[in-house]
């Protein structure tokens, strides 16, 4: 399969992730400048299903609110709109990869964890929203697998086998990184580019045309966490470092080894967060 | 330390961190020794999981630090030469061997190696 090809069946994705209705009319209230949370609050909180799965996500750990968030308006206050809007776009990817490959989930969650705490101790504003571009940076794999199932099972396949990378084995047999594939689908998705550009160039974050800062945390969240052998994000090797993407981060010893605390503390609380999940589904089939 | 459900805590074992319900509640805190009748009471909170000293329970499909170490290798294996995740892979097998075995542990093992 040619680039282009993939481009073009890109475009085309619409059996996934079935984006809720919900999103376009939020899209058009959003530009209206009068609107505020309690009124898009209101419009979300019509769709129950909807609002028991965001408020689930938004009062797990990863975002690590101290306070319970009990109404969505609450969490468009806290979080801000850019991550409600992504949580609900993504709500149906992460139910297909809940289903399909936990370990890409755990690894997803992890990252997002990860990123909130690094950005937080840099003091990047809307930590929340680093959060997020964590959970979603690797978009394109679960989009792959998706759509492309064959081509999926072959690209992880391969690279067990041969011991490689598995962006490389994408590169190679497809002629595109799940990156790329992740930032064409979270444009099309109208998201906004702190998320974007995060998702697509979290393997190369100083070829990130703006947010190089948020980038970089991905990238580097992305390494800890394959580090700890957290979840699993379809090889197990940690991937290189960019040294310049980690000028911009720079932690010390001892701020490091209060994240691997902070975070080890966090990680823990992830597996009772994805085992309630997991219980619910069982309850509920 | 180790974190385990309830249903495994022994009388005997001493809480690492305090005890805490689903909503948040502080039950009781760090340093106490369980007994029979605080675990009853733990029970009757919901309390799901205690983080306990050291590393009294083995858990099912859990790895040994050995076998963790060993997989930290692993996973770094192709990024040997950068000296930053070096220190990173260095600052996780630590932080493993602290919490398993206790600071003095660690400081004995790097003073044996210097020596």
């Amino acid at each position: 399969m040619k680039r282009e090809e993939i481009r073009q069946r890109l475009k085309e994705v619409q059996s996934l992730p079935t984006l809720p209705p919900i999103v376009s009319k939020l899209n058009q209230m959003v530009s209206d400048e009068d609107v505020t949370a309690v009124k898009l609050g209101r419009i979300i909180e019509k769709d129950q299903v909807l609002t028991s799965k965001l408020l689930k996500m938004v009062n797990s750990s990863f975002f690590g609110f101290p306070q319970r968030i009990s109404t969505v308006s609450n969490a468009i206050v806290l979080l801000g709109f850019n991550v409600i809007k992504t949580l609900i776009v993504t709500s149906s990817i992460f139910e297909v990869m809940q289903a399909s490959d936990i370990g890409l989930f755990e690894h997803s969650l992890g990252c997002a964890t990860a990123a909130g705490l690094v950005a937080k101790k840099l003091g990047i504003k809307n930590p929340e929203e680093v959060s997020t571009a964590g959970l979603i940076h690797d978009l394109g794999k679960i989009v792959l697998r998706a759509e492309m199932p064959q081509e999926y099972e072959l690209v992880v396949e391969t690279a067990a086998k041969r011991q490689q990378y598995m962006r490389e084995v994408e590169q190679e047999a497809l002629g595109i990184g799940h990156g790329e594939i992740g930032g064409i689908l979270a444009r099309q998705w109208n998201l906004p580019e702190r998320l974007v550009y995060p998702i697509e160039y979290h393997h190369r974050p100083e070829a990130s045309p703006d947010y190089a800062d948020v980038s970089a945390i991905i990238h580097f969240s992305d390494i800890v966490i394959r580090a700890l052998g957290f979840g699993f994000g379809g090889d197990k090797w940690v991937p290189p470092l960019d040294h310049q993407a980690w000028s911009r981060i720079k932690l010390g010893k001892t701020q490091m080894r209060q994240l691997l605390e902070e975070l080890d503390e966090k990680l823990m609380e992830l597996q009772d967060f994805t085992l309630d999940i997991q219980q619910d589904k069982k309850e509920s089939a | 330390m180790q974190r385990i459900p309830l249903k495994l805590a022994q009388p005997g074992m001493v809480l690492a961190k305090e005890a805490v319900t689903s909503e948040g509640q502080v039950l009781c805190g760090a340093g106490t020794t369980l007994s029979q009748e605080i675990l009853a009471r733990l029970a009757k909170q919901e309390v799901l999981t205690l983080t306990v000293e050291g590393h009294p329970v083995s858990m099912p499909g859990e790895k040994t630090l050995p076998e963790k170490l060993k997989e930290l290798d692993l996973r770094f294996s192709k990024v040997k030469d950068d000296p930053v995740l070096r220190a990173l892979k260095t600052l996780i097998a630590e932080f493993w061997i602290i919490q398993e075995k206790g600071e003095d542990f660690l400081k004995n093992l790097k003073k044996g190696k210097a020596g």
